[in-house]
């Protein structure tokens, strides 16, 4: 299926430093929605994928990593983007709006899903990370957000990780029985996580909602990407339902998909 | 028009002398709003293996400043599934397609290349060798393709442009293309401080600087094959297709550079425009100078 390509020119509004690593704001006419992404030309040999982390109608903020070219460019520099490309997260397939929303990432993978942190009128966040030092502060999530924090070692919030069963050490509680009881509550949820997690994310999904619809939970893919169109192949994957380019038929696929056949 | 199979008995007449390389493209349905084809003078198709080949695992690309490594499995569906899903685009496109046969054993090559028989548009078969065939292996091969009645073009793989270029053109290949990308292996660089290097990728190099190489291989070969050559490797503007086609290059192939500037396809067509390339005697009195007289061809 042949697909049309935008073909924009961004600008430049800043680049600057947002601990591990850079923000970098682009104003363009058509931003990325969550979950999509821009191929962007920074002189490198291949494009770069940049995936939204706040988006507006004027344009979209992307994380990159510290020392990338996109860090050395002054504001006002027009950047040669491609896109938006991908599928994103799907909230709006149900034909009405959606009330309640659940959002599980990693720490390091967080800002992806922070696009959505006012996509439904209640939203929930469960955030894990290694210990307690990684886990970012309340203060820098909105006042509306139900946040749930969980670390490996349990030093803060519930025990880690989120799929995991077992007992927990007197004074902390998993955090199993507190992701099933919002996994109960919402209308969708949407993951952000390492993707050797996804088919045991995937089996939590199904054994506590049975039969969920296509797309009730959403999983992000990462990957390399320099084509954008499907046809380096550099970023064919096989999930257990089958073979999928992640350019083009994701980076967002129904976590379901990953479930071991 | 270009005939670059002229000993054919169909022979393979091109519009104009670009076209993409193969594995960088799709099918042909990739970029239709930002490549014109009917500037193009043929589309290569993506390798393609008479079974369904699975991706490769792990990681795949590798980029170190201007040049970058990718590493693929060359995964398709077969020949079987790429010819139900793609002949009906074939038959309407604009220019003719060749098809680009993974060529690993003469029977499989056979049966892929005969499924190509009597397509409508399809007008010839490419051969992707591996680095480590025999120059009897690939003659046995490329006499496997030729059960397909297409014309075959050969496409040598860098490191054995010297063995097997004027041994396929003396078993009568149709036309060859120099040169695959050559391998290389490039770090994979990792986030843990500790352990900055990780691991290696081993695959095809892909960037601007295999265009030399490329002008090497054909102030080598070009004009001493006894059939056309078609340039591959590294050309990003229409000066470095026409430095190919003034060399004896019959036709150019754009590579992965074209991921970066999908249009870099049509610039490269329209700059290179209907051809005037040197005579061979001017091209080679051109390196002569350029040499200093150092070196003859």
């Amino acid at each position: 299926m042949s697909r049309v390509v935008r073909h924009q020119t961004a600008t430049l509004r800043y680049a600057r430093p947002a601990p591990p690593l850079w923000e970098v704001r682009l104003d363009l006419n058509v931003a990325p929605a969550a979950g999509t992404y821009l191929l962007a030309d920074f002189g490198g040999p291949v494009r770069e994928p940049l995936y939204p982390i706040e988006v507006d109608d004027a344009g979209f903020v992307a994380n990159v990593a510290r020392g990338h070219p996109a860090t050395q460019l002054l504001p006002g520099t027009s950047v040669d983007v491609l896109g938006p490309l991908g599928r994103g997260f799907r909230l709006d397939t149900t034909g009405y709006a959606l009330a309640r929303l659940l959002l599980i990432a990693d720490v390091g993978s967080l800002p992806l899903l922070r696009p959505l942190y006012q996509a439904a009128p209640a939203v929930a966040l469960i955030v894990e990370a290694t210990t307690r030092a990684q886990i970012p502060s309340p203060t820098q999530f909105p006042a509306s957000l139900e946040l749930t924090l969980v670390t490996r070692d349990g030093s803060s919030g519930y025990l880690g990780p989120i799929e995991g069963n077992g007992s927990a050490p007197v004074g902390i509680e998993r955090a199993g029985a507190r992701v099933r009881e919002l996994l109960l509550w919402t209308e969708r949820v949407c993951f952000a996580c390492d993707p050797e997690r996804y088919p045991a994310l995937a089996a939590l999904v199904k054994e506590v909602r049975l039969q969920p619809q296509p797309d009730f939970a959403q999983a992000f893919l990462r990957s390399s990407m320099p084509c954008g169109v499907g046809v380096c192949d550099v970023c064919r994957v096989v999930l257990p339902g089958g073979e999928v380019r992640v350019c083009v038929d994701g980076p967002v696929f129904d976590l379901l998909s990953f479930l071991e056949l | 028009m270009i005939d670059i199979a002229p000993n054919h008995k169909y022979g393979l007449s091109l519009k104009g002398p670009v076209m993409p390389a193969a594995g960088t493209f799709g099918f042909g349905d990739a970029y239709p709003n930002l490549v014109d084809l009917s500037l193009l003078g043929a589309l290569v198709t993506n390798p393609v293996s008479l079974r369904r080949r699975r991706p490769a695992r792990g990681r795949r690309l590798a980029v170190h400043r201007d040049a970058f490594v990718v590493h693929t499995g060359w995964p398709n569906p077969g020949v079987r599934t790429v010819v139900r899903d793609f002949r009906e685009i074939w038959a309407h496109l604009p220019v003719p397609v060749i098809v680009h046969l993974l060529a690993t054993q003469p029977g499989e090559l056979a049966q892929a290349a005969s499924r190509l028989s009597g397509l409508s548009n399809v007008a010839g078969i490419e051969l992707g060798f591996t680095t480590g065939v025999s120059p009897r292996l690939a003659v046995d091969l490329l006499d496997a393709a030729r059960e397909g009645d297409l014309p075959v073009i050969a496409k040598v793989p860098f490191e054995r442009v010297d063995q097997l270029a004027p041994h396929l053109a003396r078993h009568g290949v149709d036309a060859v293309t120099l040169m695959s990308p050559p391998r290389a292996v490039l770090p994979l660089l990792s986030t843990d401080p500790q352990m900055p290097i990780a691991r290696y990728l081993r695959g095809r190099l892909y960037g601007r600087a295999l265009f030399p190489l490329l002008l090497n291989a054909l102030s080598r070969w070009a004009g001493k094959l006894g059939c056309a050559v078609i340039a591959c490797g590294g050309i990003a503007s229409p000066e470095e297709a026409l430095a190919c086609i003034n060399l004896g290059a019959a036709a150019v192939q754009i590579d992965a550079l074209l991921w970066r500037d999908p249009w870099l396809l049509n610039e490269i067509a329209r700059g290179v425009g209907a051809p005037q390339p040197l005579t061979k005697t001017e091209a080679e009195a051109a390196l002569r100078e350029e040499y200093n007289g150092e070196e003859t061809l």
